[in-house]
């Protein structure tokens, strides 16, 4: 799991000369719960006076029902559209003309799919919608949140949903940390999800430039599908486009009002403030909120694979393929050695796969490997490969394949472990660098279960021996735990 | 007396009170903030003997230390049946081995150290980036020293990059963004080099003689920048530089001439299939170059236009109002010494796309006819100014703008001076830079999509339309 990320706990082993130095970011890390059950981790840094600020929340796509797949993401970009306060002109005024929308809206959504529905009565609901919408944007004051980070300095102000979170971001001077506090206290208590039906228009169209118009996006996606059947891991956390065109304004309300609460809610500052003061700050601002409850776990479980899967998807563009293994997410033991398993595949020009898939038999262009599509539930290890022109799709996997049984048979040489492990060590460090990365590391292993996950880490990883990953190649690297996707203009050969 | 002081009560009670009864909470942007304090870090800058120019900035946070040479050349410097030869030449210096060790024998060394190593080439120069562990400086450094002296270029690792290049240009038309890009600089660069993508037949036809000369003519002392920060001190990596490079000779730097742009194209569409749902938008005309005092003015006017995210006016028309796109945006690339272009671009589903052309056009239009609002301009102003410090939150990016400055030949104070000019533009400069440097009449409009949707629209664009026809194997 944690390829690609930091490992604070490489700083408390001291075999590196200077790492006392960085042993005091650890030291550094401040953790907070409120009252109301908010979590809040602090590390101060003072090289250059700005804060980077992240609020997660432990909700995603993966908590979404079949019906409002697509939602936990609809929500997010409301959620930019302002308060009673910020980003209206006068709210009394605005909220009836805002019930009218959502009604007739709603009349538009419960016409547009009958097989009986009058075209005509449908064109004249979406006139009068317009009309209403024209109307209504008159009272609106254009994302004022955006407007007022900008004018304040703020760089980077965003969101991204997850499977397993949603985050909230901004990097501000460091003097502005109030303004943060207010802004975010205030969109978490005084949301209005204002402009939905042209939001909901906006998702659709990053659904098309990130998906439908994307070979990789659609690779994916389809990937996805097909490797879980049962899990919500399948679903694109966009949803599909019918998903998010019949998106209700009650269903996004309905869930900001069950999950965006202290109880779901970490927030991570890291930079240059006092520690003390930004609590202070934190428990002004934050500490009135309702604790909520904690988002049920996920139910579903997906049934072990019985079979290798194949699919294939005709895309205008040149081929590319994609499999995937099921396998345990963290903090299971073999999700550690996973991490080195990814790494000996294919980090590096001296990687297995990449010596014998792009050097040696020069089949493809590129080869990696990764864990998708989240962490809070068991995974997969996929593997993305860029066919060379001509190369047999059946010679690729061959040659692929061969490798993976090479690791269920040879031990991996000490020297080729130590140098996963310390490459692993050593990307984590550069991942360290800056305020915004830090901030979002402890977020995302804060919801994850837990930010001291990172503190074992290196103790886990370099307990793990060369036996484990042979024992865990044998026990996950087959055919009927595969599943094999495929893109391009033609059903690769 | 207690009367009084029940009445003072009571008025200091009512003062506090009053504005929370008049207007409710106080809103965000109504608070106080105390004044930010910011000082320029310093960068240190020495030059060795040979004529090597070092900037250097400390950082003992992580026991890390990051490396970039920057050598003078690069892809302008390409012929035109050489396009793509620097490109090569980069990716073959990174992967080929050096005469001291065999590709094989320098990847392991350098995997072991969990070291990273990348080398690239854009319009004026290759730059070699080195990220280390701070214990393997001294053998790092040795091999960086070996990669610039006595690079290997080895021959089986050179046929490999050829073929990975030739795979690079058969997926070329994979993306539609990077279709859109292709399609707007060959209308506006035409056979300038800015204008040419390498193609299959010279890519094959490439040799190691080629990258030899290539490294004889641009790897020299005078031509040489190095970037370093991290966990080293001054000290020891002076005496570490002097060591493995101050005997390379100091030879006279290299001035190449740049070929001169072609005059601007008049306004036309370039339409281009692809069988996908949404369509990607690119408008583009020249722009400027670094040297023009506008380009301060220009920052903020496109800011208003199209630069300042959810606060510019493509954003809020587009997006915000209409729910026509996901991304809508314009910026001015700046170019480093010649001028570069103007784009704006977006991306919207197939029915919609002669709507959001128009839309866009029509802002460019107002910002040339209409003078900007005093918030906009203050806005777009305050949000440049205040940001400016995340300029210099990363030690690296610090010492390497500093070593780019120098490179380029910006003005002395230009970072010390950067927010007084844009605090001094004024709603007058931003039309009179709008009117100057937006040429509604030279857009090239690129669209990439299904047009059989959009085709029957595009006359009403009233512009010359041009059909590309996208092949993998050849041309565009």
């Amino acid at each position: 799991m944690l390829r690609n990320f930091l490992i604070v706990s490489l700083l408390l082993g001291l075999q590196l000369a200077s790492s006392a130095a960085a042993q005091t970011l650890v030291e550094k890390v401040q953790e907070h719960r409120l009252e109301n059950g908010l979590t809040l981790l602090l590390v101060e840094r003072h090289a250059s006076p700005t804060v980077a600020a992240y609020i997660s929340f432990k909700v995603g796509g993966v908590d979404e029902s079949s019906q409002h797949r697509g939602v936990a993401h609809l929500l997010e970009h409301m959620l930019f559209k302002g308060t009673k306060t910020l980003g209206t002109v006068d709210y009394q005024q605005e909220q009836p003309l805002l019930a009218e929308i959502e009604e007739i809206g709603q009349q538009i959504d419960d016409l547009k799919n009958r097989p009986d529905r009058d075209e005509q009565e449908l064109q004249q609901l979406r006139e009068k919608l317009a009309d209403l919408q024209k109307q209504h944007r008159q009272l609106v004051v254009k994302d004022e949140f955006s407007k007022i980070y900008a004018e304040n300095g703020g760089v980077g102000y965003n969101a991204f949903t997850s499977k397993d979170q949603t985050t909230y971001l901004i990097n501000l001077p460091a003097n502005k940390l109030e303004l943060w506090a207010a802004i975010e206290a205030d969109r978490l208590q005084n949301a209005v999800l204002r402009e939905f039906y042209t939001e909901r228009e906006v998702v659709r169209e990053e659904r098309r430039r990130s998906y439908e118009s994307n070979p990789n996006g659609k690779l994916y996606e389809t990937l996805l599908a097909t490797a879980y059947q049962v899990h919500p891991y399948r679903n694109p956390i966009i949803g599909w486009d019918s998903d998010i065109e019949n998106l209700t304004l009650a269903e996004t309300r309905t869930f900001l009002r069950n999950y965006y609460s202290p109880a779901n809610m970490i927030i991570s500052l890291v930079g240059d403030f006092d520690s003390a003061a930004a609590l202070a700050l934190i428990k002004r601002y934050f500490g009135p909120l309702e604790p909520g409850v904690p988002v049920p776990p996920v139910a579903k479980k997906e049934p072990a694979q019985q079979g290798e899967r194949r699919v294939h998807v005709n895309f205008d563009a040149q081929p590319q393929l994609a499999i995937a293994y099921h396998k345990p997410t963290m903090p299971h033991r073999d999700d550690y050695v996973f991490d080195l398993l990814m790494q000996v595949l294919t980090e590096g020009r001296t990687s297995r796969l990449y010596r014998a898939l792009v050097i040696d038999k020069q089949l493809v262009t590129s080869v990696n490997a990764y864990g998708a599509p989240g962490s809070r539930y068991d995974n997969l290890m996929m593997l993305s490969l860029a066919p060379r022109q001509d190369a047999p799709v059946g010679e690729i996997e061959a040659a692929l394949y061969a490798e993976l049984e090479r690791l269920k048979t040879e031990p991996v040489s000490a020297a080729e472990l130590e140098k996963a492990k310390r490459q692993i060590l050593t990307s984590s460090l550069r991942r360290m660098k800056g305020n915004s990365g830090l901030a979002r590391m402890l977020s995302s292993y804060e919801v994850l279960g837990g930010w001291r996950y990172l503190v074992d880490y290196e103790e886990q990883l370099n307990s793990i021996r060369a036996e484990e990953l042979m024992d865990v190649a044998k026990r996950y690297f087959t055919a009927a735990n595969r599943t094999v996707a495929s893109i391009g203009r033609e059903a690769l050969q | 007396m207690r009367v009084r002081l029940f009445l003072t009560l009571i008025l200091i009670f009512l003062a506090g009170c009053g504005p929370l009864v008049a207007t409710g909470p106080v809103r965000p942007d109504q608070l106080q903030f105390p004044p930010l304090e910011f000082n320029f870090p310093q960068v240190e800058k020495h030059q060795l003997t040979n004529g090597i120019r070092v900037f250097l900035k400390e950082d003992h946070e992580l026991p890390l230390v990051d490396l970039s040479v920057l050598v003078a050349g690069g892809d302008i410097h390409d012929s035109q049946q050489q396009t793509g030869l620097s490109s090569l030449f980069a990716q073959v210096l990174e992967s080929g081995g050096t005469l001291a060790a065999s590709p094989a024998e320098l990847e392991a060394e350098l995997e072991a150290m969990a070291a990273n190593l990348s080398v690239s080439s854009s319009s004026y120069s290759y730059e070699i980036g080195l990220s280390l562990h701070q214990r393997d400086l001294t053998r790092g450094l040795e091999i960086l020293a070996d990669l610039l002296r006595q690079p290997g270029f080895d021959q089986q690792r050179l046929e490999l990059a050829k073929r990975k290049m030739v795979e690079a240009i058969r997926r070329k038309n994979d993306d539609p963004e990077s279709i859109a890009g292709r399609l707007l600089a060959k209308a506006v660069y035409q056979q300038h080099p800015f204008g040419r993508y390498p193609e299959i037949a010279a890519v094959e036809s490439f040799s190691r003689e080629q990258l030899l000369r290539l490294h004889e003519r641009d790897f020299r002392p005078a031509n040489l920048w190095f970037a370093v920060s991290g966990a080293v001190s001054q000290a020891e990596l002076l005496a570490l530089l002097q060591e493995k490079l101050g005997d390379w000779q100091a030879e006279e730097p290299l001035v190449l001439e740049l070929s001169a742009l072609p005059p601007p194209p008049a306004g036309r569409v370039l339409s281009a299939d692809k069988q996908i749902p949404q369509t990607t938008i690119l408008l583009g005309h020249p722009g400027i170059n670094k040297d023009n005092p506008d380009m301060f003015a220009l920052r903020v006017a496109n800011y208003i236009l199209g630069g300042g995210g959810f606060n510019s006016r493509m954003m809020r028309e587009v997006r915000s109002n209409r729910g026509l796109a996901y991304s809508v945006y314009s910026y001015f690339q700046i170019g480093r010494r010649l001028p570069e272009l103007f784009i704006a671009g977006s991306e919207t589903k197939a029915e919609s796309t002669l709507e959001v052309v128009q839309l866009m056009r029509g802002l460019i239009q107002q910002l040339i006819d209409q003078p900007v609002s005093d918030a906009e301009l203050e806005l777009a102003k305050q949000s440049l100014i205040n940001s400016f410090v995340f300029a210099f939150t990363d030690t690296h990016s610090i010492v390497s703008r500093k070593l780019r400055l120098d490179y380029f030949d910006y003005p002395v104070q230009y970072l010390e001076t950067y927010r007084q000019k844009i605090a001094a533009v004024t709603v007058a400069d931003v039309q009179r830079v709008a009117r100057t440097y937006l040429k509604p009449d030279q857009l090239q409009i690129v669209l990439v999509g299904d047009s059989a949707e959009y085709a029957d629209d595009l006359p009403q664009l009233a512009l010359p339309v041009e059909r590309v026809e996208l092949r993998d194997d050849e041309g565009s």
